[in-house]
């Protein structure tokens, strides 16, 4: 049986998808707060903004020291405990490990659950240092204030990831890195750990509540953005919208001229 | 029947065209046209402008463009005044957008928002101003590129290329006013820059800031309202004013031509403005807003939504704005830190120059341009027949370098986005900048200069070839010809003609003119 | 009324005046100048009408897409139709010289000067007069528009709401406590009671930033020794070079970054934010820092320097490291 080659139909697609663009971001704005949620089964009857999972199962533990042994003890050493090439990873959390690894900063990136077992055995190894989450935050969004989130992520967030959260260069060849891909669950290891040059948003600068509120606006309209009025472009603005005025505008009007007109 | 003598009136030619005339039954349009005429005397200018020349070259239609999208941006901006709310009053939003739902935010924003959301149609019409005001001034600057390399702005016409480089910066000054009207974060630190701006100018600088904005920024509030009439009356009606000048002298002073068959500076080849030129403009303009209208509703722009009110202590990452305005936030950015301190007076060079002077000087250098030239080559006749570039090697290499130059400024506006897009330094792409700004006009001027050099020594260059046909003859000898015109070219071979007012035969009915025996085919 | 002109004005068209009537121009039907450019006028008469035909119906269905694809639709067709199907000559028009004639010149010089001559050479004081009143009315008209604009600056540039003891809160009023921020945090902060006024809080916005732990006073410069306690650093959040917010913080390479234009600053143990790259010309004011014995954040006094660009106002008084 054949089937329909993908190529072939991508095309289509992006007709399609020109096409309906406009009703589909609108759909799509429907989904604002009801994003990635992971609910586990210890969430009582009102959830937590946040549930950090600080125990890990020694099941995972041996997972993750068998990973950790195959895939990062050349660098980091088999105990985690650092090298002339890597740092010191005890105590840095299971969040600040979840995030490198799940992210793929660090060159492990097959699936969220390998890198939650790294993280319990990273964990297991040294108690946390008290500036670092001690568990992996789970973030419930149901009840999050999507307005004080987009409020907080103008003014912590914006100045360097952009206000489409598309990322930009920073100084000296570091960037900060789009948002558009990340899980909730990273988005709030992120804050709290201040990964790279990010910096770091402990419980005294924003309450596990307002990070939730963050991720909220992040999974929820950062990553689907109301985007009414046609092709994004992605979300860079004024340049791309200059070229598209330029190219297709200008030079499209351009085009018809040269046929209205005369061309020697 | 088009040679006739020139100077010898009522022959019996025309005479006979009268008859012709006067044998016909009085139509509708007739006892208008008498009615009117007893009143105004319309047939004397009128008949003279139907009869107006207009030459054909597409080129001459890059301004029309720029017409065009002004008729579309007066006609959506009509519309949007209609419901934006010019006021930094502090509101309540309660709308479609959820994320705001709840929020303070000046009345200007909220209006936009609702603009967007909740206004039929609200958001295709905002997008096609926005759109139409891109265009409107890109299709300024690629006529102003076709005046200046042809030489159209040389005498007669300086007062026309004044004209439009005045336009020219007044759309650029209110395109700025438009996109900061909506007080979203973006636009918002847009304001910020251009009082930071106003603020560099030594002397009265930190006077003038506060009297714009109505103190230290952002002000009372009021910069919105003095934005709002500036942008919606005092600017367009300006704006409006120069387009008619602009189109009064082209009519007054007739359009320039390229060379060709016929052409010479004291005629002018074209089609007559009725009714071939008057279809084609007509259309010309439909189709220009057909594609301000697709753009506006199949691309986005200006998603202010998303951005959120502007406070004045929040910013976002990858800031630019317009693309009209780049070359100058791309000057502020490459500039280096030269701030003048002493006397108990501090001047902010690093603002000062590239916010303040350079455009200044940039406007100044435009305007005079058609007299700097004349000085340089002692040239001060009358000109109608245009330059091909080439043929004026300095003129195009300065022409080429001024844009290279502008461009990479336009370019250095985008070093952050073009840092993280090539996953380069930002540090490393700043310096290029400061290099490139200076190398890349240099060269791009010399290698014009050679060009234009090379070009002119070849003869029959950049002229349209026609492809050669090789056939064979049944004996089997083998020979070349060049193929038939294309279709548009047959007629340039024609000569030019005067326009005909009376058109014998149609008169009697002839209305389908391809089937009748004895019509002259052109050109193919 | 000369007869030919009788006779023009009678057939309903009147000619151009230049020198005497010019010839009615007449063409035979079958001029080649007056024939279409379309190889099948037929063909083309036909694609013309479809084009205005879907242009009809684009308005028609008026909704989005449909009326942009209607427009071009209908302006493709009309231009078509001009192009195609009616007359491309060439045709031609003779220019007329723009310049006058000598003597049209010359009696528009004499009415200027001569007939002007006797309103002014006669009556020279009168002439002085209405010219020294333009300029008074224009002067006076403008003097209260330009002040009815907005306030004299005074001294309004050089000073924030900052004073000795001013606790630092963040954009929602809640005082910020030494134990709020991690090692690598920041947090923009304003003096507590200014953060309802836009104005103000576009003044008196600072970063405030943690580069160490708790016990470890961050020295920018020698005279600065107090001004960073237990870690923490302030610095004014608007940029020396245009006013944007610095609201990027590098917590690995210490250093500010302006998303405006890019200018960076160096801060921590020794860096007093001065400008490493970019156009910004001054380091950010830094705010000097005291830890009450409540453990808030508070600050010894306002800034020693106006904050943001600069204007020529400004005093020389530049605090470099």
């Amino acid at each position: 049986m054949r089937r329909p080659h993908l190529r072939s139909l991508l095309p289509a697609g992006v007709v399609a998808l020109a096409a309906v663009g406009g009703l589909a971001f609108s759909l799509t704005a429907g989904a604002v707060g009801r994003s990635t949620s992971v609910q586990t089964a210890a969430d009582s009857l009102t959830p937590p903004p946040i549930h950090y999972v600080t125990h890990f199962t020694t099941g995972q533990v041996k997972e993750g020291e068998v990973l950790f042994e195959a895939n990062c003890s050349t660098c980091h050493g088999t105990r985690a405990e650092g090298s002339a090439v890597a740092p010191d990873l005890q105590g840095l959390g299971p969040a600040t490990v979840d995030f490198w690894v799940s992210t793929g900063r660090m060159p492990l990136a097959d699936s969220s659950a390998q890198a939650t077992d790294i993280a319990a055995f990273v964990a297991s190894l040294a108690p946390t240092a008290p500036s670092y989450p001690d568990g992996i935050p789970y973030v419930n969004t149901k009840d999050a204030n999507l307005q004080l989130g987009m409020r907080l992520f103008v003014l912590n967030c914006a100045a360097c990831h952009t206000i489409t959260g598309a990322g930009d260069a920073l100084a000296d060849g570091a960037y900060a890195p789009s948002l558009h891909r990340a899980t909730s669950t990273q988005v709030a290891e992120a804050i709290r750990t201040g990964p790279g040059n990010m910096p770091v948003f402990g419980p005294g600068t924003l309450s596990n509540r307002q990070v939730a509120d963050i991720v909220a606006y992040v999974t929820g309209v950062i990553q689907h953005p109301d985007d009414r009025g046609g092709l994004g472009l992605g979300g860079i603005g004024p340049v791309a919208e200059g070229f598209v005025a330029l190219l297709f505008g200008v030079g499209g009007l351009m085009v018809v001229a040269f046929w209205l007109g005369e061309r020697a | 029947m088009s040679t006739m003598p020139e100077t010898s009136a009522g022959t019996a030619s025309g005479n006979g065209a009268v008859a012709v005339r006067n044998g016909r039954k009085q139509s509708p349009l007739d006892a208008g046209l008498t009615w009117l005429d007893d009143r105004l005397g319309v047939a004397k200018g009128g008949r003279t402008f139907l009869d107006k020349i207009f030459p054909d070259h597409w080129s001459f239609l890059l301004g029309e463009i720029a017409l065009y999208s002004f008729v579309v941006l007066v006609a959506t901006g009509v519309f949007l005044t209609l419901y934006f709310v010019p006021s930094a009053a502090q509101v309540v939003y309660h709308g479609r957008y959820k994320p705001l739902d709840g929020v303070k935010m000046s009345a200007a924003y909220a209006s936009t928002v609702h603009i967007s959301f909740g206004v039929r149609s609200g958001l295709v019409i905002r997008q096609m101003h926005h759109w139409a005001a891109d265009v409107f001034i890109g299709a300024i600057a690629v006529h102003m590129c076709r005046i200046f390399f042809t030489g159209a702005f040389r005498k007669p016409r300086e007062l026309n290329w004044i004209i439009g480089v005045t336009l020219l910066f007044l759309a650029i000054v209110n395109g700025f006013l438009g996109y900061s009207l909506p007080d979203d974060l973006i636009s918002g630190t847009g304001l910020r820059i251009a009082y930071s701006i106003i603020l560099s100018i030594p002397l009265v600088g930190s006077y003038l800031a506060e009297f714009v904005f109505g103190g230290v920024f952002p002000g009372n509030g009021d910069i919105i309202q003095r934005m709002f009439i500036l942008h919606v009356l005092i600017i367009p009606v300006i704006i409006a004013g120069l387009i008619g000048a602009h189109l009064a002298l082209l009519v007054k002073q007739k359009h320039t031509q390229f060379p060709g068959k016929g052409r010479t500076e004291q005629n002018v080849v074209g089609s007559p403005m009725f009714p071939t030129f008057m279809a084609k403009t007509t259309g010309f303009f439909f189709m220009v807003a057909g594609v301000l209208w697709l753009l506006g509703g199949l691309a986005q722009i200006n998603p202010i939504w998303q951005f959120g009110p502007y406070i004045p202590y929040k910013v976002s990452y990858a800031v630019q704005p317009d693309w009209y305005m780049g070359w100058l936030d791309g000057a502020l950015r490459i500039m280096p830190s030269w701030e003048f301190a002493g006397f108990g007076h501090t001047i902010p060079f690093e603002v000062f120059l590239p916010g303040v002077l350079f455009p200044g000087l940039t406007a100044t250098l435009f305007v005079l341009w058609p007299f700097i030239e004349q000085k340089l080559t002692g040239d001060r006749a009358e000109h109608h027949l245009l330059d091909r570039p080439r043929d004026r090697p300095r003129r195009t290499a300065i022409g080429a370098a001024a844009l290279s130059f502008y461009f990479v400024l336009f370019c250095a506006s985008s070093t952050d986005l073009l840092a993280n897009f090539f996953g380069i330094s930002l540090n490393i792409v700043l310096w290029s900048f400061r290099f490139l700004v200076i190398i890349v006009p240099i060269v791009v001027g010399l290698f014009t200069y050679r060009i234009c050099l090379d070009m002119a020594g070849a003869p029959r260059v950049g002229k349209r070839k026609r492809a050669m046909v090789v056939l064979r003859t049944p004996e089997g000898e083998y020979y070349t010809v060049e193929s038939e015109p294309r279709p548009g070219e047959g007629h340039e071979e024609l000569e030019p003609a005067p326009v005909p007012d009376f058109i014998e035969g149609i008169a009697e009915g002839n209305g389908a003119g391809e089937t009748e025996p004895g019509v002259r085919r052109v050109g193919r | 009324m000369s007869d030919e002109e009788q006779q023009a004005s009678q057939g309903g068209v009147a000619t151009e005046g230049h020198g005497g009537s010019e010839p009615l121009p007449l063409a035979s039907f079958d001029d080649p100048h007056l024939q279409p450019l379309a190889k099948h006028p037929r063909r083309a008469e036909v694609a013309v009408a479809a084009l205005l035909a879907i242009g009809v119906l684009g308005f028609a269905a008026y909704e989005g897409i449909t009326l942009g694809v209607g427009l071009f639709a209908f302006g493709f067709g009309l231009a078509a139709w001009g192009k195609y199907l009616l007359p491309q000559g060439p045709f031609v028009e003779q220019r007329h010289p723009l310049r006058s004639t000598d003597d049209e010149r010359a009696a528009m010089a004499a009415v200027i000067t001569e007939r002007g001559g006797i309103a002014v050479r006669r009556r020279g004081f009168l002439g002085g007069i209405l010219a020294l009143g333009a300029t008074v009315m224009g002067v006076v008209l403008a003097f209260p528009l330009l002040r009815s604009l907005g306030p004299v600056p005074k001294k309004s540039l050089d000073t924030t709401n900052w004073t000795k003891g001013s606790y630092l809160v963040d954009s929602l009023g809640r005082r910020v406590h030494v134990t709020d921020l991690e090692v690598g945090g920041a947090l923009t902060v304003f003096p507590e009671g200014f953060t309802n006024d836009e104005v103000d809080m576009a003044v008196d916005q600072t970063i405030l930033i943690r580069v160490a732990g708790p016990d470890v006073d961050v020295v920018t410069t020698p005279h600065r020794a107090t001004w960073g306690p237990d870690g923490y650093l302030a610095f004014s959040k608007v940029c020396t070079h245009a006013g944007c917010p610095v609201g990027l913080f590098q917590h690995q390479t210490l250093q500010l970054l302006c998303p405006c234009h890019q200018s960076l600053f160096d801060v921590g143990e020794g860096r007093p934010a001065n400008p490493v790259f970019g156009p910004a010309p001054r380091p950010l004011p830094q705010l000097p820092l005291y830890v009450d014995e409540d453990g808030f954040l508070r600050a010894q006094a306002g800034y020693d320097q106006p904050i943001g660009p600069g204007f020529w106002e400004r005093t020389t008084r530049v605090h470099y490291a």
